[in-house]
């Protein structure tokens, strides 16, 4: 299955033109087709509303000020998902967001497998935000925005077994967390179940 | 181990489908208006010195080998016709009419100064323009409120950014350190 990701937008190249003139409404227009998408990124990535006010403010008004570098090389979108990611990365080293997560868990029994498309979105949601600030980018940038391992690495300045470790952690955590919200609020996971 | 694969990837698929099933959040309603009074804020300080810098320089050339000079010689100020100093402040409980008024008193007065004094070299220009962008922002909350508390806590504001904005002009800088500055530079050239 393709990432349906928010970012896979076609973007009308008069616009980015436009916008590459330093025209404001231009802008605006661009910034309404991603707000949702990069606002829930920066979200995702740094598990913060005040900090991801921070990431959206200054990868956009990085995007309007350098909108002229854009070479169309990769879709306009991309280059816009680019600049939310290092944003918020960036964010993240800056706020020292547990940038270094050990995982007191990791040899621990993986549990029975979780179904996770009956999962409730709001404690799919929840467990997504008790997620180490690293393990939870790397799950989302992986799984949500498509990028592959090689491209997670080098966002992180990290090796490619890095984001393989990261994402199978998460993953681990990730079940470990839901299978312990179904213990706590039943409810909620058998209001899913058919 | 052919089974356990098949069931790893599977369980890759259906988590990824269950996290891209997550609705998109919204961001804050006002994010595009601050991105945009950001990006209003900082063309102006980028056109401000694309004017003012090279004024400035241009100024302080021809004061370099036009300043009167010569031992014992003292160059007297410049005269500014305007005033030297703020109006007198407004009295605490005079009301939302009285701040209003030296509100008035307070922009005629930068206005002046604005027209009369010397340019601003490139760091005030700078703050004046940051100090005009927020009163324009606090003119557009004026112009939207309709409560008079918040009104009277907003024209106080207003006062106060200007008051600053007047000081900046009466501030010994611009077209004098600009002076001694290019006079030290013909100095280390000569």
């Amino acid at each position: 299955m393709k990432p349906t990701s928010g970012f896979q937008q076609h973007v009308d190249p008069d616009l980015i033109a436009r916008l590459q003139h330093g025209d404001l409404a231009a802008f605006e227009a661009v910034y309404r087709q991603f707000e949702r998408a990069a606002w829930t990124l920066a979200l995702r990535l740094t598990g913060r509303a005040d900090v991801a006010h921070e990431v959206l403010q200054e990868a956009l008004l990085k995007a309007f000020e350098r909108a002229g570098q854009y070479r169309g090389d990769a879709p306009f979108a991309m280059w816009l998902r680019k600049l939310v990611v290092n944003e918020a990365l960036m964010q993240l080293r800056h706020e020292r967001l547990h940038m270094i997560e050990v995982f007191a868990d990791d040899h621990a029994d993986d549990g029975a497998p979780v179904p996770w498309v009956l999962v409730d979105a709001a404690v799919l949601d929840h467990a997504l935000n008790r997620l180490p600030d690293t393990a939870r980018a790397v799950l989302w940038l992986y799984h949500v925005e498509g990028c592959t391992h090689v491209e997670i690495a080098e966002q992180f300045g990290r090796s490619v077994s890095f984001s393989k470790s990261q994402l199978a952690r998460a993953t681990r955590r990730l079940r470990q967390l839901l299978q312990h919200s179904g213990e706590d609020m039943p409810c909620m996971i058998d209001s899913t179940t058919p | 181990m052919h089974d356990r694969l098949d069931h790893s990837m599977n369980e890759d698929a259906a988590l990824a489908a269950a996290l891209r099933a997550l609705p998109a959040a919204t961001p804050p309603a006002d994010a595009w208006a601050r991105l945009a009074a950001r990006i209003v804020h900082r063309r102006r300080i980028r056109t401000g010195l694309r004017i003012a810098l090279p004024a400035a320089l241009a100024a302080g050339t021809v004061l370099a080998f036009a300043w009167p000079r010569g031992p014992g010689h003292q160059p007297s100020p410049p005269g500014h016709p305007v005033a030297q100093s703020a109006p007198a402040k407004a009295p605490a409980a005079g009301g939302l009419a009285s701040l209003q008024a030296h509100s008035r008193q307070l922009q005629a007065w930068v206005h002046a100064l604005d027209r009369d004094g010397p340019p601003l070299n490139g760091d005030a220009l700078a703050q004046a323009v940051a100090l005009q962008d927020r009163i324009g922002l606090i003119d557009l909350k004026i112009s939207a409120n309709r409560d008079p508390g918040t009104a009277a806590s907003l024209w106080q504001q207003r006062n106060a950014l200007l008051e600053r904005l007047g000081l900046l002009h009466l501030q010994p800088d611009s077209v004098a350190e600009q002076h001694a500055a290019i006079l030290q530079i013909n100095t280390m050239v000569l």
